[in-house]
């Protein structure tokens, strides 16, 4: 009989370490009182409240409606006014992250832009006209960005980007010493959940060519968690509205460009200009309106006027700086208005 | 008697397996603090499996003074539950090698559920991932246990 005492004993202990805890009123107070176990560290996180979600894939579409281009003389090549029906192309961007910590954070993106343009006139003559009408403009990237907090309040960020820009196709592609390097550094400080701002300097072709400017950080969520403001200036700024967690509109601008190798690929140049880079630089003022249509799928539809800020060409790339050197065609566009529209998978 | 010495043996050697197993997940239960700080979440054990519930918010109460709730759910009824006490972890199994699968993080922020794994990389520390899909595709967040203070 004592061996089923024994037997009964070792049953209630096997039932006892695998049985539930009830749920209990508790007092939750208790938990407010605690430290880091081991001494542990805190560090600031890379978010304020409320900010706009990062996307872990983008894939998007970008349509500018028509507009006039008036295309500038070189030489023997005479100025050619021109009507742009429209510029089109699709936005690709991914951006993993491969290292999250406490204490450093790193994401690892790639993008994929194309600008086509569709010009109205068939009998294009100006060399730069020709080309972009036949084969429009693409971009490809690699990028980065580091986020290493020191403490519960000052951060560094640094960002940087290496972009293949130019005429060329998935065929014919151009060569990787025509790689822009852009980068931008920012120190920091994360004053509480709502408010981070920081100081930095970039090198950036945002402006079209080469460029060194100071930039500020700001990413602030009003009291009232209905508003916000989003900006690294001067490349953008956004004031935000936070209708739910899940649909937020923006109304802002952002300061888009690039130097693109355009190359001589038909003969649209003389043959002196074998390889030419354009700086376009445009100022985009937009509303946004992104919602959550499912889950983690976001979808983003932007709309605004597209300013144009430099559509110039030089003969190569070189650093100009403050420097008055003149370009080799120096042409202006009219400004127009654009719609973007993606699709996202948005990060957890 | 023979057979009761048997059922004895067999008993012993499956609550010794079993007491082994468990001291082993078990190191998961306590109170952990998110990577932001903004909560701590108590981990506990139902049966075989791990759940966790927030137990404490850096800003426990909404802009007009009151106790926040989940009012970012995806279902309206949820809508109105308190946020403290509100299980955000559920239905992790332990596989080994300090690794808690097959569960799911809840972010109140966005009224999200994704998939989630927890490693624990030392005995204060956990490796959250949540993850849509695959694992590629998520962010992992670092966890410090909580030592709650003698009083």
């Amino acid at each position: 009989m004592k061996q089923f005492g024994w037997l009964f004993f070792l049953l209630s202990t096997t039932l006892l370490s695998v049985a539930q805890e009830a749920d209990t009123v508790e007092d939750y107070s208790m938990y407010g009182e605690a430290e880091l176990a081991g001494g542990a560290k805190r560090f600031c996180t890379s978010k304020v409240f409320d900010l706009s979600p990062n996307k872990l894939i983008s894939v998007g579409y970008d349509f500018q409606g028509g507009y006039r281009g008036d295309f500038g003389s070189q030489g023997a090549i005479p100025s050619q006014s021109a009507t742009v029906q429209n510029n089109y192309g699709l936005r690709l961007a991914a951006n993993v992250p491969v290292i999250s910590k406490t204490n450093i954070l790193l994401n690892v993106g790639a993008t994929y832009w194309e600008n086509f343009y569709s010009f109205s006139e068939s009998n294009l003559s100006h060399p730069l006209a020709q080309s972009l009408n036949k084969y429009g403009l693409r971009t490809m990237g690699l990028n980065f960005t580091l986020f290493k907090p020191f403490n519960e309040k000052k951060f560094l960020i640094v960002n940087g980007s290496a972009d293949l820009n130019g005429n060329y196709s998935f065929s014919d592609f151009q060569s990787f010493n025509s790689t822009k390097v852009s980068a931008v550094a920012v120190y920091g400080w994360k004053k509480h959940d709502r408010l981070m701002y920081g100081f930095g300097v970039a090198r950036t072709f945002r402006v079209g060519e080469t460029n060194y400017l100071p930039v500020f950080l700001y990413n602030y969520t009003f009291p009232s968690r209905k508003w916000g403001v989003e900006a690294l200036l001067p490349a953008r700024a956004a004031l935000r509205r936070t209708f739910s967690a899940r649909t937020l509109g923006f109304f802002g601008y952002e300061l888009e460009g690039n130097s693109y190798l355009v190359r001589n690929l038909s003969n649209e140049f003389p043959s002196s200009f074998n390889s030419v880079e354009l700086r376009r630089s445009e100022l985009r003022i937009r509303f946004t309106f992104e919602q959550s249509i499912k889950d983690f799928l976001w979808l983003s539809l932007q709309a605004g006027l597209r300013y144009n800020y430099r559509f110039n060409v030089d003969e190569k790339e070189f650093f100009r700086g403050f420097g008055d050197q003149a370009y080799l065609f120096e042409n202006s566009l009219a400004n127009s208005l654009y719609v973007n529209f993606s699709i996202n998978l948005v990060s957890p | 008697m023979k057979k009761a010495f048997l059922s004895l043996f067999i008993l012993i050697s499956v609550n010794t397996g079993l007491l082994l197993a468990q001291s082993e997940s078990d190191v998961l239960l306590g109170v952990w603090e998110s990577g932001s700080g903004k909560a701590r979440v108590k981990i506990d054990k139902v049966s075989d499996k791990f759940f966790g519930k927030i137990v404490w918010l850096k800003e426990p109460n909404n802009e007009e003074g009151k106790p926040k709730v989940d009012k970012n759910n995806p279902e309206e009824k949820l809508r109105t539950a308190p946020l403290l006490g509100y299980r955000m972890l559920k239905d992790f199994s332990y596989k080994g090698e300090k690794t808690w699968e097959d569960g799911t993080i809840y972010d109140p922020e966005n009224g999200s559920t994704y998939s989630c794994t927890i490693k624990m990389t030392d005995d204060n520390t956990l490796e959250v991932r949540g993850f849509i899909g695959v694992s590629l595709f998520g962010r992992t967040d670092v966890w410090k246990r909580i030592q709650l203070k003698k009083k």
